[in-house]
């Protein structure tokens, strides 16, 4: 049997963006971190996913979070691809994405990611402590760990920025490694 | 969101889309077969969120593609007007809702397997395939909604 061809892929997911019959788009794309899953609804970026994470459960969590029609096209992402490109080859200083955080469970884990998104810039770093203050409530700093730990956005949500009070590293959902090379590449103050 | 859980439907393109490109060959022709299965897709698309149930989707894409594929039969029969009348009105019952409201009061199941021998005249591989279930199995789904039906018209 002839597998499907990659133009009729292409057209089937860019009729079905048009037509308004798409949930989410995806793509992956590889970069300096390794092959990354993007999925993006109407609104913004939804979801960016390490290669460590399965793509069947990635999916499966962007379907049961926006919906269950999800197609898969470079083409319509591909202003997106490019812009995560460019951000993590040192090509481009701003990755400036409009993002959904329909995957965030909980409107404080949401206000975290958005006061992390909107106020926390490149080269710039904050705490735990610092980011629970901007996002309402000044005592949750673990909730804020656990909402920077479940970003649905990482990168684009910029989580590597958050540090524990000391200034070291600290944790991160992609690994210590991804962490620094972030903030290497983005020249932020923090005590490796 | 819908209340049942739905793969999403890109998976459902990547593992059956090659099987679905040859049902729509045999339906029509190598030109209109990826035509044909770019609509059906769609349309499957547009349906899906409001499945009820995430059972029998293969079944179900199948179903999607051989409607399709009918639908442009139709279609084209409309437009190109010809000399003679069909020799064999083959969708006659199906045209003017006869058939469709003779299965009616038989289970989904049943319909559909009566559809897919007598409308879309599949013989029982294909009918299996499209059920997925063993060609002896489609066999005797289509013999029971038979009798069934005679039961229920000499009753």
């Amino acid at each position: 049997m002839t597998p499907l061809t990659e133009s009729f892929l292409d057209r089937l997911a860019s009729t079905a963006v048009q037509e308004g019959l798409a949930d989410a788009v995806y793509t992956t794309l590889s970069t300096p971190l390794g092959r990354l899953l993007v999925a993006q609804g109407e609104r913004g970026v939804l979801r960016v996913a390490f290669e460590e994470e399965p793509e069947d459960l990635t999916l499966a969590g962007v379907a049961a979070g926006v919906g269950p029609r999800i197609v898969r096209s470079d083409r319509e992402l591909a202003a997106t691809r490019d812009a995560i490109s460019a951000y993590l080859e040192g090509d481009d200083d701003t990755l400036d994405l409009p993002v959904d955080l329909s995957l965030a469970r909980g409107p404080f884990r949401r206000a975290v990611l958005e006061a992390l998104h909107r106020d926390v810039h490149r080269g710039e770093v904050t705490t735990y402590g610092a980011l629970a203050a901007e996002a309402g409530n000044p005592r949750a700093v673990r909730a804020t760990g656990t909402a920077c730990a479940t970003n649905p956005v990482p990168i684009v949500v910029p989580c590597h920025r958050v540090l524990p009070a000391s200034h070291k590293l600290g944790n991160y959902g992609g690994g210590p490694d991804r962490k620094r090379a972030l903030l290497t590449l983005e020249g932020a103050p923090w005590r490796g | 969101m819908s209340a049942v859980v739905l793969p999403p439907f890109w998976s459902l393109v990547e593992a059956h889309g090659d099987e679905l490109l040859a049902h729509a060959r045999r339906m029509t022709d190598d030109q209109s077969a990826e035509d044909v299965l770019q609509d059906a897709l769609l349309r499957a698309l547009r349906a899906y969120p409001r499945l009820r149930h995430s059972d029998h989707l293969r079944a179900w894409l199948y179903r999607v593609t051989t409607t399709t594929a009918l639908d442009l039969h139709r279609r084209r029969r409309r437009e190109i007007p010809t000399e003679e009348p069909p020799a064999q009105p083959v969708e006659a019952e199906y045209d003017d809702g006869a058939f469709e409201s003779l299965i009616a009061p038989l289970a989904p199941t049943a319909r559909d397997a009566l559809r897919l021998r007598f409308v879309d005249d599949l013989d029982y591989d294909r009918i299996a395939a499209e059920l997925g279930t063993s060609p002896e199995a489609a066999r005797q789904r289509v013999s029971t909604a038979v009798r069934t039906l005679r039961e229920r018209v000499t009753a």
